[in-house]
């Protein structure tokens, strides 16, 4: 099932989103410092100015400082914001000589003026104001004594240039966000183009057509296109596994047919009935031996396409084993054979399995044994429990398989060089396909001095371990 | 007893009535004549009847100190005192307009949409008809000049200007004069040597040349002079064909009005379209407004003399004439050139 978890556009989107605000605040923060720095250095060379210009203006007339308060220095103090202006002129003893707004200056800021040029923030009357204090020397004929010059205006055009600085700064820095937001569209574009060439690819496909890809993909999308291309190989594979099945039922099939049908033939050339009554035995046994083969391709087919594996429950392998043995015992197929158990331990051994599962594994594994080894032979089940697992075992006394054989003893169809019996070659293919829905390990080995030992191993269920 | 209580209520509404009629007040501080202004001030009543308008005329040095001293602030403080108006204003005394009417006022004529200019007045010299039979009547400030010291004797006593020292309106004209040339000084001297008499307004100028006191008068308010003229007609109205100082009758709303709604309203009216109409029409105050149109407007002023109007703006430099020191040395050097030739000065008083 496909779920749609959001877009990578919207993604990268967000992400680029969330970077971007908090670049953006970041650098918003400094421009309205900087801009707040450039509106007050601009300000703050006018009223040097306004104080140069009134420093200029003042004179000595005997022992007295005169101040002839020039107009420009207003001027340059208003500036084109018509700002409210201060103007005081002191002298050495901190009297005022000429003035016009009633502002206290700080005895600390006016000692700090006497040293250097000194700016000074402050409230008056309820308005802000920045005042500038330099002392000038200034000399006369009796007395030569410094003058200290204080200007200052309101803050309007400060305010004005800062917050218009500011609002440059921003329109700059969304025209560029946009124009980024504009190119990243079309980046994000161009960078998903082979996405949706192979998406193309893909779609154009015939529904039987399954060959690896052919195609160019970037490096970021190689692990997924090499994922499609196991994919289409797996489904390859077990294609060709279903059509070999399929080829190999059809031959199974086959022989037994021609084989009822040649029977037939030559029974239906003869007029007497004891040739008639021979032949009907012979297609008697012949379809017998055709259903069960029909029966086992049939639940081989079933097992592999059924991937439910909730009909797993906990049940005692033990007892599961003990009933199965004691079944067989007492057919007919199984007369001519020594079926035992070996010593079964005392405890449960509790697995997660299918019955009806388990029971056909079982059965199947006996009536191969029975089939493959002669008359009288030793056949021996049991289980036995180990650190994590239980093993359950056949084993038999008979010829045996070779070696390179046992490889391919799982195999559908597969005899292993025994055409000798009537088996089909299914059992041990569907034994292995039950184990596999167990996930049990299968292992089939010698047994000394000669015989067939074929070992299960199941998981034990875990409330149990 | 059911009558009387009748009676108490209906006299209780109509107490209430007429009170909430006259609810809001407009105290109106000027030094501006009433009856200049009366068509104005009856446009505005008739304009706003809900507004009852209250309007002192005072001289521009009790009205600056009201601005200050009063214990009940005034609504609207107007003057022609420009540079004492500003200095008010600086002080942070004034009270922002941002109506219509003050954001398309002219640049010139306002300083921070605080204070407006809403007159033009341009300055004028003045002479008797009788002059001209024996000189050539000045039309330059160097004319003026050049006949003060040529015809010497003849004008001794006959010449009249206003008092620097009395007269916000006369040392704020004299401070301007003397920014545009130093050789203002000399006719400073010219003034002192012909013995001008100095005069407190220019209605006593006018006055004065009527009556044949005078024969020339220099820095009159044009606004007064023309009409004055029109009913005189042995007095003849220059104005200066080099340059015309133009001064504006500055208004602003206080800071403290206790009426601030009334107070936008008058000065809005002032400023409008139809408040400027009444003032270009009805009274001899030209009116600022570029738009309208009628006897006094500057626009018109500006067609017959062309481009020697020389407004005094409103603008920061202003404050540089209330400084004290600079007013001092102002009068000292006024008092040294004008008496220069005087066994006696006879300064007036200062004005502080």
């Amino acid at each position: 099932m496909i779920h749609i978890d959001g877009s990578l556009k919207v993604r990268l989107a967000i992400l680029l989103l969330v970077m971007v605000s908090i670049l953006g605040t970041l650098l918003m923060i400094e421009a309205y410092f900087a801009t707040q720095r450039a509106a007050q250095r601009a300000y703050d060379s006018q009223l040097e100015a306004a104080a140069l210009t009134i420093a200029e203006a003042v004179q000595w007339e005997g022992a007295d400082p005169v101040v002839e308060i020039p107009a420009a220095a207003l001027q340059i103090l208003a500036t084109q914001h018509q700002e409210r202006v201060f103007y005081t002129v002191l002298d050495h003893n901190g009297d005022r000589l000429s003035t016009n707004l009633d502002i206290d200056l700080p005895h600390t800021s006016r000692q700090a003026a006497a040293l250097a040029p000194t700016w000074l923030d402050l409230v008056h009357k309820d308005t802000e104001w920045r005042l500038h204090g330099q002392e000038y020397d200034s000399a006369g004929w009796e007395i030569q004594s410094p003058v200290q010059i204080w200007v200052g205006h309101t803050l309007r055009g400060r305010k004005a240039l800062a917050s218009e600085l500011f609002d440059r700064a921003v329109i700059r820095f969304l025209a560029m966000v946009l124009l980024a937001a504009t190119l990243m569209v079309l980046a994000m574009r161009v960078a998903l183009t082979p996405m949706r060439q192979l998406r193309h690819q893909l779609r154009r496909r015939q529904a039987d057509d399954i060959r690896p890809l052919d195609t160019r993909v970037p490096e970021e999308m190689r692990e997924m296109a090499e994922a499609l291309d196991t994919l289409f190989a797996r489904q390859r594979e077990s294609r060709d596994t279903l059509l070999r099945f399929t080829a190999d039922a059809s031959h199974q099939l086959k022989t037994p047919l021609a084989g009822l049908q040649s029977t037939s033939e030559l029974a239906l050339k003869s007029r007497s009935p004891d040739v008639w009554y021979q032949a009907l035995e012979e297609v008697h046994g012949g379809t017998q031996r055709t259903s069960r083969l029909a029966g086992q391709l049939l639940s081989l087919a079933r097992l592999r396409h059924i991937e439910d594996t909730e009909a797993l429950v906990p049940l005692d392998l033990k007892e599961l084993l003990r009933s199965t043995v004691l079944e067989w015992a007492g057919r007919e197929v199984a007369i001519d054979h020594d079926l035992g158990l070996s010593a079964l331990p005392s405890t449960p051994m509790t697995i997660r399995g299918e019955p009806w599962g388990l029971r056909e594994l079982l059965g199947n594994l006996i009536d191969n044994a029975i089939r493959y080894t002669p008359a009288g032979s030793e056949i021996t089940l049991g289980v036995e429990s180990c650190s994590d697992h239980c093993m359950l075992f056949i084993e038999d006394d008979g010829p045996g398989v070779d070696p390179e054989g046992l490889s391919r003893l799982f195999q559908p169809f597969e005899r292993v060089g025994r055409q000798d019996t009537e088996g089909s070659g299914l059992g041990l293919a569907i034994v292995d396909s039950i184990a596999k829905r167990h996930d049990a390990e299968l292992h089939a080995r010698e047994r000394l001095p000669h015989g067939l030992r074929i070992e299960l191993h199941f998981p034990l269920h875990e409330e149990k371990c | 007893m059911l009558r009387s209580w009748v009676l108490t209520g209906l006299l209780f509404v109509s107490l209430t009535s007429t009170k909430g009629m006259a609810a809001t007040q407009l105290v109106v501080e000027a030094a501006l004549d009433r009856q200049v202004v009366a068509p104005l001030l009856a446009a505005f009543e008739k304009a706003h009847p809900e507004i009852e308008l209250t309007y002192h005329d005072r001289t521009t040095l009790e009205v600056d100190l009201l601005v200050e001293t009063s214990s009940q602030a005034p609504d609207i403080v107007i003057s022609s005192a420009m540079p004492w108006q500003m200095n008010r204003v600086n002080e942070g005394y004034a009270r922002r307009i941002d109506s219509q009417p003050a954001a398309q006022w002219p640049e010139w004529a306002k300083w921070r949409n605080e204070i407006f200019g809403f007159t033009f007045e341009p300055i004028v010299m003045a002479y008797r008809l009788d002059l001209a039979s024996y000189m050539l009547p000045p039309q330059t400030h160097a004319d003026l000049h050049t006949l003060l010291r040529s015809q010497q004797e003849s004008l001794k006593g006959k010449v009249t200007t206003y008092s620097p020292s009395e007269s916000g309106i006369g040392y704020t004209l004299f401070q301007q004069d003397a920014r545009y040339t130093a050789k203002f000084w000399d006719l400073v001297k010219a003034l002192g040597n012909a013995e001008a008499t100095l005069e407190l307004d220019t209605q006593s100028m006018l006055e004065g040349l009527t009556r044949g006191d005078y024969w020339l008068g220099y820095n009159l308010l044009g606004s007064y002079a023309m009409v004055w003229a029109q009913q005189h007609p042995e007095i003849i109205v220059q104005v200066p064909q080099d340059y015309a100082l133009v001064v504006m009758r500055t208004g602003f709303i206080h800071r403290d009005a206790p009426n601030p709604e009334a107070a936008e309203k008058f000065m809005n009216f002032l400023l409008s379209r139809d408040g400027q109409h009444v003032l270009a029409g009805k009274t001899p105050l030209f009116s600022v407004h570029p738009d309208i149109i009628g006897p006094y407007t500057a626009q018109r002023l500006r067609d017959q003399v062309g481009d020697r109007l020389y407004p005094i703006t409103l603008n920061a430099s202003l404050l540089a004439f209330v400084d004290p020191q600079r007013r001092d040395a102002f009068m000292a050097r006024w008092q040294r050139e004008f008496n220069q030739q005087r066994e006696l000065p006879q300064g007036p008083e200062s004005r502080k």
